[in-house]
């Protein structure tokens, strides 16, 4: 009964007045940053960093960590509201959570998204709490080889993310991937696509695309008809899910949990593959696959929850190892070590309150956020009231703020013009800029794993076939990319054969 | 992606690249009346607006925030020696420190953007052994590290330690010689990138052993610390900031610290010198820089009050355990600083040229 | 075929031929390498030809099977008006500080808006400065100047 004693320190831990507090304010915090664009979790967790010197280990670590999975419940708001995606998940359900708001179903998108997330983090700190040792350890078999496959995987499904032409997903997928490739090459160090700005040698930042792509994009296509449409969503129809909704949701929920919890442990990629491979998924098994991208609602509960999931077993690594999965652990062990506790594999046994007491937290946080969020839908909803010639500048002023917050850096201010303009003459011309962020995101994973894969293995390309794990994802992506490419090849027969016998 | 002080290297960590983090002199107060500002959306004022500079502005230094820049990311070990000496600091200058994150290019975004800030003691670098090696790795650096900047002081000096895979055959630091001599080929050296510490280790330590090792970049310590302990790559030479948690935990195999002293927190580590390998001597020293026109009397006070934080009892044992100890009061001045910058510019410009690393 | 029906296919088509030929362009100048010892140049050289070669494929199902549909009516007020507004933003914030910078920066966005006069776009341009203050400035408390070194 070992699991249960630890349980019960770490809720005799997380149930302490002082750590509810903070926990509290970590995830309304959390949320609040995640609602605004740009302003992300790791910005906001460095600003609070040093009030955290004078608390508890635990008290400062329980509410940093609360920014942060706070912080992904707050993305999905201003996604589905305003298609305005602030975090590189949030990106997914602004696909057809926005589409939901076009049709007045912003409150249930809401309600989606958040019941989904909780029970996905719910799941999510299950699984952390309990295999969290045995599969820190699995994760560490993946070696660049293997992530190298896994990033392609994640290329393949992103062609799902379009709803249009697969041939025009794909060349903004590689738009995307080229677009990655600005700034400073980590292998050689030589700076591409720079211009000489020493300010891009960080490359571009994946806010200023998105702001610039689905946020300005999007001000623009509403603008175009010149005429004051003073509420962009017509009718708000009821905020609740129906007894249907619900069974609509439930295997999106749990597929998408099952897929973030078990991506989420991945350092790197694994986070922010878990919602596009979700989505993907959800479209593929889907009966009217055709809905996604118009507000199908397995395409906001799956992704939502794999987002969720992800974002708790993304702890494991650094609980278990002391190794952070992604700047936002970084920036936890920089806490962790100013707490004078130094993070490794001796923390679970040396610091069991520590350990037992977050993991608990994270259950107690989830509950919080979703009795935070559901009486906020409500107001967010009464949002889409504003007229739209106050809630467009409005979006202008947060976005060039937020973003330049982010780095100081008025580069990442002109990307969002140069990105907005982008997005709308590549929407003019028939083709989605989702597929083309999810190409930003992956390019310089895909890069780095195939330049080091290529590195250690000396110049054997058949690393990728002959490491099972590797070479069983590649076969997953070549299957994928059959599936994909298929029904557009028959359609496409279709259509000439109609034209034949016309 | 990317871990602590990822910009070590020239990493790219997607979100935030700079932020910032207010240290105040009362700071308990404040840090109540932060937490109530930021979540409740109270009215805390304290944002000052332009300064008016001056020379005789330093008589009265400081007068508003400090802002110190870091040029590397929130959490990793610069950042972290940082915050510890930027608490006594506030307290002893009787004023807010503010610090920032500048990451990018190795560091050079930031110093660049300190050597051209007002000389007026408000804004302040942070910076480590990558100073000295900039010029020689960059062919286009937008500053002179001796001629842009007045040192202020040394802070501290982080040892590195040898690092393996734990089936790494070898299980000495001679027998790591003999090894890699025979090996060498085979050998793969994992680094946290262009200019990062580690790779600047690994150089030192190929030329003392004489060979040429695989070079493995990483964009952070981070995923070149999991991929090491996954046994994906062979070697390592990293920070005992990072690498104490692990060889603790019995993650990697260690073989010596690169210092002249055992470090506190691994004892029975032996140092290079001790395990047959003594040239091969590195530190990853820190110091703090002003921009070159600052006025001499806002440079003592902030040696003055960096020397006091030194001696904080709190700062001393949170660096014992990082593995690091503070500088000595003789260290932590403006002429020791400037010595040490010059003679390591002198003693890296051989060693990366010969290794050819060169970022146009 | 109907050039005019085809717009859109070959219009796309020429926007990837066009990012694809400028990146791998530029990507030549940098060392290649071979495909097992990859330079920095080696993966934005095959990727730009890789897009240059799906632009042409795009184009090229113009004259097969194109996709129809208007491209409808373009806001160039408002795109100029909002691009100026970013970029001035980008521009002013670190001479200007906050407040005058978001000021004009909300001023222009706001012109943008259909059938927007000049007082209630200063209206909108005040409220939304004042806010934007507020949440950013005194609540999440970012060290940003509400006046720059320009203003004094």
């Amino acid at each position: 009964m070992d699991f249960f004693s630890n349980l019960q320190l770490g809720f005799e831990t997380a149930l302490t007045p002082v750590n509810l507090l903070f926990c509290l304010i970590g995830v309304a915090l959390g949320t609040a940053v995640g609602v605004l664009p740009g302003i992300g979790p790791t910005a906001t967790m460095a600003m609070l960093l040093p009030i955290t010197f004078g608390f508890d280990p635990v008290t400062s670590l329980i509410m940093l960590a609360g920014i942060y999975y706070g912080a992904q419940y707050g993305g999905s708001t201003t996604a589905i509201l305003i298609n305005l995606p602030g975090e590189s998940s949030a990106a997914v359900t602004a696909l057809d959570g926005h589409a939901m708001a076009k049709k007045g179903l912003a409150g249930k998108a809401l309600a989606i998204a958040a019941l989904g997330s909780f029970f996905a983090g719910t799941v999510g700190t299950l699984f952390v709490a309990l295999f969290a040792t045995p599969i820190s350890r699995v994760a560490l078999e993946f070696g660049p080889a293997e992530y190298f496959s896994l990033v392609v995987v994640g290329l393949v499904a992103s062609i799902a993310l379009a709803s249009g032409s697969t041939l025009k997903a794909l060349a903004t997928i590689v738009l995307g991937l080229l677009l990655g490739t600005v700034g400073q090459d980590g292998t050689s160090g030589v700076p591409r696509f720079t211009f000489g700005q020493f300010e891009l040698y960080e490359g571009l930042n994946f806010v200023s695309l998105a702001v610039g792509l689905f946020g300005v994009a999007e001000i623009l296509r509403n603008l175009e008809r010149g005429i004051s449409r003073d509420v962009v969503v017509k009718k708000v129809e009821k905020l609740w899910l129906t007894r249907e909704d619900f069974r609509r949701i439930r295997m999106p929920v749990l597929r998408g949990t099952g897929l973030g919890a078990a991506l989420g442990v991945l350092p790197g990629a694994g986070h922010v593959l878990a919602s596009f491979v979700s989505y993907s998924v959800e479209k593929r098994v889907s009966k009217h696959p055709e809905e996604f991208g118009k507000g199908a609602m397995a395409g906001v509960a799956g992704p939502e929850s794999a987002n969720n999931a992800a974002a708790q077993t993304a702890f494991i690594p650094l609980l278990t190892l002391g190794l952070p999965a992604n700047s936002i652990m970084a920036l936890l062990v920089g806490a962790l070590i100013i707490q004078g506790i130094t993070p490794g594999p001796g923390v679970i046994t040396d610091e069991p309150e520590l350990f037992w007491g977050l993991i608990v937290s994270f259950w107690i946080g989830n509950l919080f956020l979703v009795i935070l969020n559901l009486p906020l839908i409500g107001l967010w909803v009464k949002m889409l009231k504003i007229p739209y010639r106050w809630l467009f500048p409005a979006i202008i002023a947060f976005a060039t703020i937020g973003t330049y917050s982010i780095g100081l850096n008025n580069y990442f201010v002109y990307a969002i013009a140069f990105f907005g303009i982008l997005g709308y003459v590549l929407i003019k011309l028939g083709c989605e800029p989702a597929p083309l962020l999810l190409g930003f995101i992956l390019g310089p994973l895909l890069e780095e794993y195939l330049r080091r894969s290529l590195i250690i293995s000396r110049g054997d390309a058949t690393v990728f076939l002959t490491r099972p794990l590797s070479a069983a994802l590649l076969a997953v992506a070549a299957l994928a990319l059959l599936v994909a490419v298929l029904p557009s090849v028959r359609r496409k027969r279709e259509v000439v054969f109609e034209e034949e016998d016309g | 992606m990317s871990l602590n002080h990822l910009a070590e290297a020239s990493g790219r960590p997607r979100p935030a690249r700079r932020s910032l983090s207010r240290y105040r002199a009362a700071s308990a107060l404040a840090a109540a009346a932060f937490a109530l500002a930021a979540c409740g959306g109270g009215t805390d004022g304290g944002t000052d607006t332009a300064a008016d500079g001056g020379e005789d502005a330093a008589a009265g230094y400081p007068e508003q925030d400090i802002t110190f820049v870091v040029p590397f990311s929130a959490g990793g070990p610069t950042d972290t020696v940082t915050r510890l000496i930027a608490e006594p600091m506030a307290a002893e200058l009787g004023a807010s420190i503010i610090v920032q994150n500048v990451e990018g290019a190795g560091g050079t975004i930031a110093a660049g953007q300190v050597a051209g800030a007002e000389a007026d003691g408000y804004t302040v670098l942070m910076h480590h052994i990558g100073m000295s090696t900039a010029p020689a790795l960059y062919a286009n650096l937008p500053y002179e590290p001796l001629e842009d900047f007045k040192p202020v002081g040394l802070v501290t000096e982080v040892p590195m330690t040898i690092i393996a895979r734990k089936d790494f055959e070898p299980e000495t630091l001679e027998e790591l010689v003999t090894y890699l001599k025979a090996n060498a080929d085979d050998v793969t050296l994992a680094n946290a990138g262009v200019g990062a510490a580690s790779q600047l280790c690994g150089l030192l330590l190929q030329e003392a052993v004489g060979v040429k090792l695989t070079e493995v970049p990483y964009k952070g310590t981070g995923p070149a610390l999991t991929d090491l302990v996954g046994g994906q790559v062979d070697l390592m030479c990293d920070q005992t900031t990072n690498t104490t948690g692990q060889i603790k935990g019995d993650e990697v195999k260690a073989y010596a610290v690169t210092t002249p002293e055992r470090v506190e927190s691994l004892p029975d580590l032996p140092t290079t010198e001790e395990a047959g390998l003594p040239e091969l001597q590195v530190g990853v020293w820190h110091g703090l820089y002003v921009p070159a026109d600052t006025p001499d009397a806002v440079v003592e006070k902030l040696t003055a009050a960096l020397q006091k934080a030194l001696e904080d009892d709190n700062v001393v044992s949170q660096l014992a355990e990082l593995g690091a100890a503070p500088s000595s009061q003789e260290d932590a001045t403006p002429e020791a600083h400037r010595e040490q910058l010059a003679s390591q510019i002198e003693l890296w410009a051989p060693i990366i040229k010969d290794a050819g690393v060169v970022v146009q | 075929m109907d050039l005019k029906s085809a717009r859109k296919d070959l219009g796309a088509g020429a926007v990837f031929v066009g990012f694809g030929l400028a990146f791998a362009s530029t990507a030549s100048t940098y060392e290649v390498g071979s495909g097992l010892r990859m330079g920095p140049g080696y993966f934005p050289l095959v990727l730009g030809g890789l897009l240059v070669l799906l632009g042409l494929a795009i184009a090229a199902k113009a004259f097969i099977s194109p996709e129809t549909g208007e491209l409808g009516p373009v806001p160039w007020r408002a795109a100029v008006l909002l691009v100026a507004a970013i970029l001035f933003f980008g521009f002013a914030i670190r001479g200007l500080g906050v407040v005058p910078t978001l000021f004009v920066s909300v001023l222009l966005a706001a012109l943008a808006g259909p059938k927007m006069r000049p007082l209630p776009a200063l209206v909108i341009a005040t409220v939304l400065t004042a806010m934007s203050v507020g949440i950013f400035i005194y609540a999440l408390q970012l060290p940003l100047p509400l006046l720059g070194p320009w203003v004094g």
